[in-house]
């Protein structure tokens, strides 16, 4: 070979090793581009809370609750009497309050003077702590009660306004626009759903917790199911 | 000295290929690892690193707002190397050089040599150094040294050879031209992108107020970002050394992925986002007096020190929230509050109202999201693209 052909040869061994390199990745690169069209990865969408609380029975009442309530179609009046919430729970004392029991971390009590409608400081405290914690969830729950002293008239009118005090605290707090279509009051009075011993675990905002100063209260919780 | 010449030039078209080989990888839209060490071939790289930055910086290809990607710097590099390879080669396998040759070798090498010495220069502008680039500027600096003191041991009496510089200048070319051309022809086209196609905004309205304003521009944009991630910190950078940035009037809405506040993300992927979001929104104010100014600072100061601060939110959040209160006084007394944490909810839930994939970041130009796989390497062809179709109809008549 003379070094005119050598010379030749190693500028094509130099030209042609560079080129079949980057011919042979574009192609690859080219096939995997195609490949990929045709099997897109799955990607996670953002969507509101469904967790694993919420089951069909807590959905139902959920549901039944935010539509009598005012909360799905925002036409009549806010609230549920308690005979509405017993007519939409279709469920005993019992039974509501257990519907309610894996709520323990996202749920809060704030409790009241006897025969008072004003919330106190640490009231509104945890008002606010509660209304913040909303992450995903879409209904914002208040279901406030009485203890039984007195007629069962004053106490369902004391409970409905525990329940509106609440709303009346966040709608000043908050001036948040979505809050309208976020929560739902139900108050029970004294007849129906009273809150027992097991309660005074969760997060209040008095330290006392006998069974008359458990249920001078509002209950307030984040529901996380999409309905 | 030719011998040194050869291997410097060896040397550079491995680690130009190696440059290569990973640009064109990322051509079919995926995310790769990198080859990110003096050692050719070893150390590929999965996550952020200054090779990434590199890459995906504008400077490594050129072409890039015609072509989805570019023509990779280091596709001509490999090219300029291999003929460098052939001309220092030649000589030796022929036994001896001329003074001619030799002179056009070292002209040949100053080639390299100075686009060394250029991204050298823009590497520091960028802010991240490539271990592959190095090793290409190391061989440029070897070849031009080994090349002029070849020429300098050369006789001006040595025997003259065949060929003119300007045949040799055009041998150079061809290699460049055939690597451009085979490039072009066999990456995956432009066209075969998705742009335009990902998706758009069904609520861009914010009654919340939960926008952050990050900077001015002519055609409306909102990107949704979590201030601790990686990817977020890099798109901001490549916005902003794009020009195409320039255009656009961004508003961020935050979304961080961490898990003490997004239900959405199992577990924190970026620890302490949530107070670091927080503080954004605290420091552009929750009522209606807004100060974006303030939360661009707190911002930019979070891009800044993203890891420290996520290693810091590992061990104690506590302490991220006191390093950033004393850090920015104004945001004392709010992050952490009731206020701003129904602040950051809404952040979320305009997400969630929007149906946005459960990542950051997201671009959305007039409401048009850019795809994902255009936020790197096809950003200035595919921000074109939509920049370009959000004037079409303002042009004529508005929307």
């Amino acid at each position: 070979m003379t070094p005119a052909q050598k010379s030749l040869s190693l500028a094509l061994a130099t030209l042609l090793i560079p080129a079949g390199l980057v011919g042979a990745w574009g192609a690859s690169a080219r096939t995997r581009l195609a490949e990929s069209r045709e099997a897109p990865e799955p990607v996670a969408v953002a969507s509101v809370s469904n967790d694993a609380y919420c089951t069909p029975q807590l959905k139902a009442v959920v549901r039944r609750v935010a539509s009598a309530c005012g909360l799905v179609q925002m036409e009549g009046g806010r609230g549920c009497q308690p005979t509405d919430a017993k007519k939409v729970a279709s469920l005993s004392g019992g039974d509501f309050n257990a519907l309610f029991r894996p709520l323990a971390r996202r749920a809060h009590i704030v409790q009241f003077d006897p025969d008072a409608t004003e919330l106190d400081e640490g009231g509104k405290k945890l008002v606010e702590t509660a209304w913040s914690d909303q992450r995903g969830a879409s209904f914002f729950f208040v279901v406030a009660r009485a203890s039984p002293e007195g007629s069962a008239d004053h106490n369902t009118r004391l409970s409905r306004d525990r329940a509106k005090a609440v709303l009346t605290h966040l709608q000043e707090k908050f001036k948040d626009p979505e809050l309208e279509k976020q929560v739902g009051l139900l108050w029970l009075g004294e007849d129906f759903a009273q809150l027992g011993e097991e309660f005074c675990t969760w997060n209040r905002s008095r330290e006392a917790c006998t069974p008359a100063e458990l249920n001078r209260s509002a209950f307030m919780a984040w529901i996380d199911c999409a309905i | 000295m030719l011998l040194g010449v050869v291997a410097a030039a060896l040397a550079g078209a491995v680690f130009s290929a190696l440059s290569t080989f990973d640009f064109i990888q990322f051509l079919d839209r995926q995310v790769h690892g990198l080859h990110c060490s003096f050692i050719p071939g070893a150390g590929r790289e999965l996550g952020e690193s200054g090779c990434r930055t590199v890459l995906m910086s504008p400077y490594s290809s050129y072409f890039r707002d015609r072509i989805w990607g570019g023509i990779p710097v280091a596709l001509w590099a490999l090219a300029v190397f291999s003929y460098l390879l052939a001309r220092a080669g030649a000589p030796l396998l022929r036994g001896h050089t001329s003074r001619r040759e030799a002179g056009f070798l070292v002209a040949a090498t100053g080639l390299p040599l100075g686009m060394s010495v250029l991204y050298f220069a823009l590497s520091l502008h960028v802010g991240a150094t490539c271990k592959v680039c190095v090793g290409m500027y190391v061989a440029s600096v070897g070849a031009f040294v080994a090349a002029v003191l070849a020429w300098r041991q050369t006789s001006p009496s040595s025997p003259e050879v065949t060929g003119s510089p300007a045949g040799w200048f055009a041998q150079g070319v061809g290699f460049v031209a055939l690597l451009t051309a085979l490039f072009l022809a066999t990456t995956p086209p432009s066209d075969q992108g998705k742009t335009g196609t990902c998706g758009a905004l069904v609520q861009p309205e914010d009654p919340s107020g939960v926008m952050v304003e990050l900077k001015p521009g002519r055609t409306p944009a909102i990107e949704v970002l979590d201030p601790l991630c990686p990817s977020c910190k890099a798109l901001d950078t490549r916005l902003a050394s794009s020009g195409l940035g320039r255009e656009l009037g961004l508003k961020g809405v935050l979304f961080p992925l961490d898990s003490s506040c997004n239900w959405m993300v199992g577990e924190a992927l970026h620890p302490g986002a949530c107070t670091v979001s927080e503080a954004v929104l605290c420091a552009q104010g929750l009522s209606e007096k807004k100060n974006p100014e303030a939360a661009r600072k707190v911002l930019a100061y979070a891009f800044e020190h993203q890891e420290q601060l996520r290693e810091q939110a590992t061990k104690d959040l506590k302490a991220l929230r006191a390093t950033l209160e004393a850090r920015f006084p104004e945001v004392r007394g709010c992050v952490g509050g009731a206020q701003v944490k129904n602040k950051l909810v809404k952040s979320l839930r305009w997400a969630v109202a929007n149906a946005l994939p459960v990542l950051t970041p997201q671009l959305f130009v007039r409401e048009k999201r850019l795809c994902d796989e255009d936020t790197d390497l096809g950003l200035e062809y595919s921000l074109t693209r939509l920049l370009a179709a959000a004037d079409a109809p303002a042009q004529t008549g508005g929307r």
